[in-house]
């Protein structure tokens, strides 16, 4: 195959992988007037945030964001610190009856069951509880659907470095904890890094577990708030194209900064990439 | 050394083990027990009529083959895409690193983002699609996508590909890069052809990566729900209602929570047959 040739395949599945988000972004700065302009504009219209006012002023978006971030934020910690326990454990300890595998197969088969299976449970669990339309909720399901992921990616972090330095920290009188915290975790550090950015995009992105449990504005999250514009029967699109472009940036800025162990994460850990 | 650091700290994993363990079981495993009972109650009588009732439902058995369509059909276009992607960029050209990240970006986006965006796409009035289409002298009036009954299903199928793809081109790109460089050299000397290189060499060595890949997404092609639910909520009438959706339906519009549940355990068994295969598959492979 010639380069040129390559390269313009190459072209081709980048304009087709960004054009569509692009025409979003576009949407949400045109006027309402240029959205049914034929042939459709690309380039050439007068960009206005109207549309970003709208939704993140005078409707709820803003509110959205907010609960969104919190939700996020709280299970993410929640889930890194119950869950790089339980790795560090089953990372350095034989268990007896084979059972610190065994462990560690069955945390990770938890994360395999369909979303919608747990979400009916889930859904009557949170009802009997009278936890239902809160961000409580939000913040204990995702807790629970991102602990395999932070136990399974922290127990590979945690095989890589070298026993010889904890028991070298153990020698010198530090307790097992205190090696953990003092010795491995620094070393870990970018690992843990990596798999709090990946547990804060899926949390961030979830959406069938959101739209089950949350049912107003006070505890709607901004995936359901826009798909309820989505779905309700006179769309405001550039109000949707708006908030869709905010719900987009911190997506962006993690993923670039960790695209590094996005394969390993994305692959639960089983290609190293 | 290490036996008498393990035997003081005997009861150390147990504690950091303990409060991971408790959070699963109290949210992934009490919810399928749970479920189970809400399953096997039919009013205030237990039984398995909410089992039975599946055999007879036209819609559960048109949402299975719905599925199953929309994973096979997403499923081939995905790897054979993704692998000749990885292929392409697995050379060393120029720019390598920006192309990769900027593949990412659909994969990345909150599926909420993805509908509104080919909702956008798609849409008959002002998308991008149909505008450009008017303009090269295509007559759109029957393209409507998402909202005609004959294109709707291929419209979600597509978005599933053009969201995933980047997926299945960056794992076996990563189990490409490290295939090492001596079995081809071998090739080379043996003088084999390229189409050889790739049947006897690349192919054989990329299997578990591939073989990876597909699990992971069939296990999401079979659950899917945010794509199609947010772009033709399993519509125009039944069109794209694929099981998921059925379920959700079922519990959250029509309030059978016990069919609904029943209909899961469907759902979870069928992932469970499969993954159970592919697992099968790597284990093979890892010996072989």
């Amino acid at each position: 195959m010639s380069r040129a040739l390559k390269y313009f395949l190459v072209v081709v599945a980048l304009v087709a992988a960004l054009a569509p988000v692009y025409w979003m972004f576009t949407i949400s700065l045109k006027s309402e007037v240029d959205h049914f302009a034929l042939p459709p504009p690309w380039f050439n219209f007068t960009p206005t945030l109207e549309h970003y006012f709208e939704a993140f002023v005078a409707r709820s978006f803003g509110q959205y964001l907010i609960t969104s971030a919190i939700v996020a934020v709280i299970s993410t910690l929640c889930a890194l610190v119950l869950g790089t326990l339980a790795a560090y454990a089953l990372a350095r300890f034989r268990l007896p009856y084979d059972l610190d595998r065994r462990l560690s197969l069955w945390i990770l088969s938890t994360r395999m069951f369909p979303a919608i299976v747990t979400a009916v449970p889930l859904f009557l669990m949170m009802r009997d509880l009278r936890l239902l339309d809160t961000k409580a909720s939000l913040i204990i399901v995702y807790t629970a659907f991102n602990l395999p992921f932070v136990v399974w990616m922290m127990r590979g972090f945690f095989d890589e470095v070298p026993r010889d330095l904890e028991e070298a920290a153990l020698v010198d009188g530090d307790s097992r904890l205190g090696a953990l915290v003092r010795v491995v975790l620094p070393l870990v550090a970018p690992g843990l890094a990596a798999t709090a950015v990946f547990c804060l995009i899926v949390s961030w992105n979830e959406f069938l577990f959101a739209l089950v449990l949350t049912q107003t504005d006070a505890s709607m999250t901004l995936p359901v708030g826009i798909a309820g514009r989505v779905t309700q029967y006179e769309i405001k699109w550039g109000v949707m194209s708006a908030a869709g472009a905010v719900a987009i940036v911190p997506i962006l800025v993690f993923a670039m900064a960790m695209q590094k162990y996005l394969v390993r994460g994305l692959s639960l850990g089983a290609v190293k990439g | 050394m290490r036996r008498k650091v393990l035997l003081r700290s005997s009861w150390l994993p147990y504690v950091l083990i303990a409060p991971a363990v408790a959070v699963l079981v109290a949210l992934s495993i009490y919810p399928l027990i749970y479920s189970i009972t809400v399953s096997l109650q039919v009013g205030e009588a237990w039984g398995l009529g909410n089992f039975t009732r599946l055999a007879s439902d036209g819609f559960f058995l048109t949402a299975m083959a719905h599925t199953f369509v929309y994973a096979v059909a997403a499923l081939t276009c995905e790897f054979l895409l993704g692998l000749g992607l990885a292929l392409l960029l697995n050379n060393q050209i120029r720019g390598r690193g920006f192309f990769r990240a900027t593949l990412l970006v659909p994969m990345m986006l909150p599926p909420v983002v993805a509908a509104v965006v080919w909702r956008l796409m798609l849409n008959p009035n002002f998308g991008a699609i149909n505008g450009t289409l008017k303009q090269i002298g295509i007559d759109t009036e029957s393209l409507t996508w998402t909202a005609s009954p004959g294109l709707a299903m291929l419209s979600v199928i597509a978005v599933d590909v053009w969201q995933w793809t980047p997926f299945v081109f960056l794992v076996l790109l990563a189990g490409l890069q490290a295939i090492p460089q001596e079995p081809y050299e071998a090739a080379l000397i043996d003088g084999s052809s390229r189409w050889q290189t790739f049947r006897h060499v690349t192919l054989p060595l990329l299997k578990p990566a591939i073989l990876i890949v597909l699990l992971l997404r069939t296990m999401d092609l079979l659950r899917v729900f945010d794509q199609i639910f947010l772009l033709t909520e399993g519509g125009p009438g039944f069109a794209t209602e694929t099981i998921s959706l059925y379920i959700y339906r079922t519990a959250f519009r029509f309030f059978d929570f016990g069919y609904a549940a029943a209909m899961s355990f469907v759902l979870l068994a069928l992932t469970n047959v499969i993954s159970v295969v592919y697992i099968r598959f790597l284990k093979h492979e890892s010996r072989a």
